[in-house]
């Protein structure tokens, strides 16, 4: 066994639920632990090993752990108790448009993104092209990073990002934006990477994603790791304890359809059948 | 490398910092090209606002109230002198007040040491007095005032204390801002009293005796004595050099514990 890469050692994150945070002379001078009224453990006592080269699914439902695990990893969010060790450079695909300047352009937003995330001169300079070429914004090099469009922007700040010849990669539903063929580009680039040995940590609600590149799942539930094993169970476990979940939304949307038929919704509302229409017909 | 512990040792952090200077370098150079790339006048409003603010003040002192010019002579000079530091310091204080909030999306996106972040709004603001330093230049061949030797060490001197100072003022700062956020607004009015309470408009040496102790005990007045004693030698008291680095060291401190200890509950709030 060789020394993993990733180690979270009993981590807890205390949040609060209120507006209020606790004084500022608690917060100073005591070193207190565990929650008081009005607050909650975001996650509580994770602990798990990653070695090189796993792919690795974090599974849950909204505001249950997922990013806040996430952000730890990558040194954004500081454990109130336990502790993380990552020997390595992480690549955090989380928020990847913090970087960049809107007044200055693509090209200088280029230099600087890859720069702030360690990226030395020279290199940025041999993979520039590539980057630019990767985004498909060869026509706006020269443009100010605040006229792209939202699409553009996130097309460019992946492209650098992904770039990074970290051992680590971190990645946060980034994947929902860009258009379909991007996405794909995405999906390609981060194979690669996967078959160059490196460590993925992905959040995602997408089954097909998850079982596409993981291997190991995490599933989390109110802050604890309930689920640690092999990517297809965690995700069976996932779906069916979310079963509810679906089910609920299943009778909203058919209520949308309803109100539409009686025109009170407009007909461009409409979504996608979901082949339900059977049940439809029986319930209207 | 994300080790979690490296929250408590200063030794770490130092290392961190250290190891993070190439990127407070491209922070700095960042904030310049931005402050500049869209402006007509660029450059010149780096020095256009002491500058036009420092005339008023003369012609209101030398012109109206001809009889008591309350700093020496030429009193432009003196104005400068004082006032281009006072830029420094006061525009890092609000900068620094607000350095979080207004970089959260790059604090939430890069894993760097946070005190970067700080020492960025202190050097960036530090690079802009440096360059403003030609306008004095040119007014002191002007009016052809000599420089007295003492400046080749009162000069660098003043500007690291002044360094060390904001750095440590910055940090506790950022940090209780984001707890406290109505502490913005009262840094405000705090630095315009400071203003009128630091003898950037006058001289120390024209206040009644029994004041002078409550400038001699403010950081910022001995430090912008300092600058001055390179045109105006009788400002240079070495006893009062080391009073302001010993305090100067003690605000660092003071400043650093506090954003090591809020630094986690910061994070979260951002």
């Amino acid at each position: 066994m060789t020394e993993p890469i990733i180690s979270v050692q009993d981590i807890s994150i205390r949040f609060h639920r209120s507006r209020r945070h606790r004084s500022l002379r608690d917060l100073l001078f005591k070193g207190e632990s565990g929650v008081r009224a009005g607050e909650f453990w975001g996650l509580r006592h994770i602990s798990f090993d990653v070695q090189p080269g796993e792919a690795i699914g974090v599974v849950g439902r909204n505001g249950q752990g997922k990013s806040t695990l996430l952000k730890t990893i990558a040194g954004v969010l500081i454990p109130d108790e336990g502790r993380v060790n990552v020997n390595g450079g992480v690549a955090p695909l989380i928020e990847i448009t913090g970087g960049f300047v809107g007044d200055l352009t693509v090209r200088d937003n280029i230099y600087l993104a890859a720069g702030l995330h360690g990226m030395g001169k020279k290199q940025i300079a041999a993979s520039f092209e590539e980057i630019v070429e990767f985004a498909e914004i060869e026509d706006f090099v020269d443009t100010p990073y605040k006229h792209l469009s939202s699409g553009m922007k996130v097309r460019v700040a992946f492209s650098v990002v992904s770039r990074l010849d970290e051992p680590i990669m971190l990645v946060d539903e980034v994947l929902a934006v860009g258009d379909r063929a991007f996405r794909e580009k995405c999906f390609e680039r981060i194979d690669e990477m996967l078959s160059q040995g490196r460590t993925l940590f992905m959040v995602s609600h997408s089954e097909a994603n998850l079982t596409r590149f993981c291997t190991r799942g995490l599933y989390l539930r109110e802050g604890t790791l309930v689920l640690d094993g092999p990517i297809q169970e965690v995700v069976d476990q996932y779906f069916s304890d979310s079963g509810d979940e679906a089910a609920l939304r299943r009778r909203h949307e058919r209520r949308m359809r309803r109100m539409r038929r009686l025109g009170l919704l407009n007909e461009e509302d409409e979504e996608e059948d979901d082949g339900d229409e059977d049940n439809l017909r029986t319930v209207v | 490398m994300v080790d979690s512990s490296y929250t408590r040792s200063p030794v770490a952090r130092m290392r961190a910092i250290w190891g993070a200077r190439k990127i407070l370098f491209l922070l700095v150079r960042r904030d310049l090209k931005v402050r500049y790339a869209n402006s007509v006048l660029g450059y010149m409003w780096t020095v256009l606002d002491p500058l036009l603010m420092s005339f008023v003040y003369w012609a209101m002192f030398s012109i109206l109230f001809a009889r008591n010019v309350p700093g020496d002579d030429p009193y432009i000079v003196f104005l400068l002198a004082g006032m281009l530091p006072w830029q420094w310091f006061n525009s890092t204080v609000s900068q620094s007040a607000k350095a979080l909030r207004s970089s959260s999306r790059l604090i939430r996106s890069t894993n760097l040491p946070r005190e970067i972040w700080i020492l960025r709004v202190v050097a960036s603001n530090g690079v802009e007095f440096l360059f403003s330093i030609p306008v004095l230049a040119g007014f002191l061949i002007a009016y052809q005032v000599p420089l007295h030797w003492n400046m080749l060490v009162t000069f660098p001197l003043a500007i690291v204390l002044m360094a060390v100072l904001l750095t440590g003022i910055g940090l506790g700062l950022s940090v209780l801002t984001v707890m406290v956020p109505d502490l913005d607004r009262l840094v405000k009015i705090f630095l315009r009293l400071f203003f009128y309470a630091s003898p950037v408009l006058y001289s120390v040496t024209k206040l009644p005796p029994d004041l002078r102790w409550v400038y001699v005990a403010n950081p910022v007045a001995d430090i912008l004595q300092m600058f001055r004693s390179g045109i105006f030698p009788h400002y240079l008291e070495w006893t009062h050099v080391g009073y302001t680095a010993v305090v100067s060291l003690l605000v660092l401190a003071l400043g650093w514990w506090l954003f090591a200890r809020l630094e986690r509950t910061v994070l979260k709030e951002l």
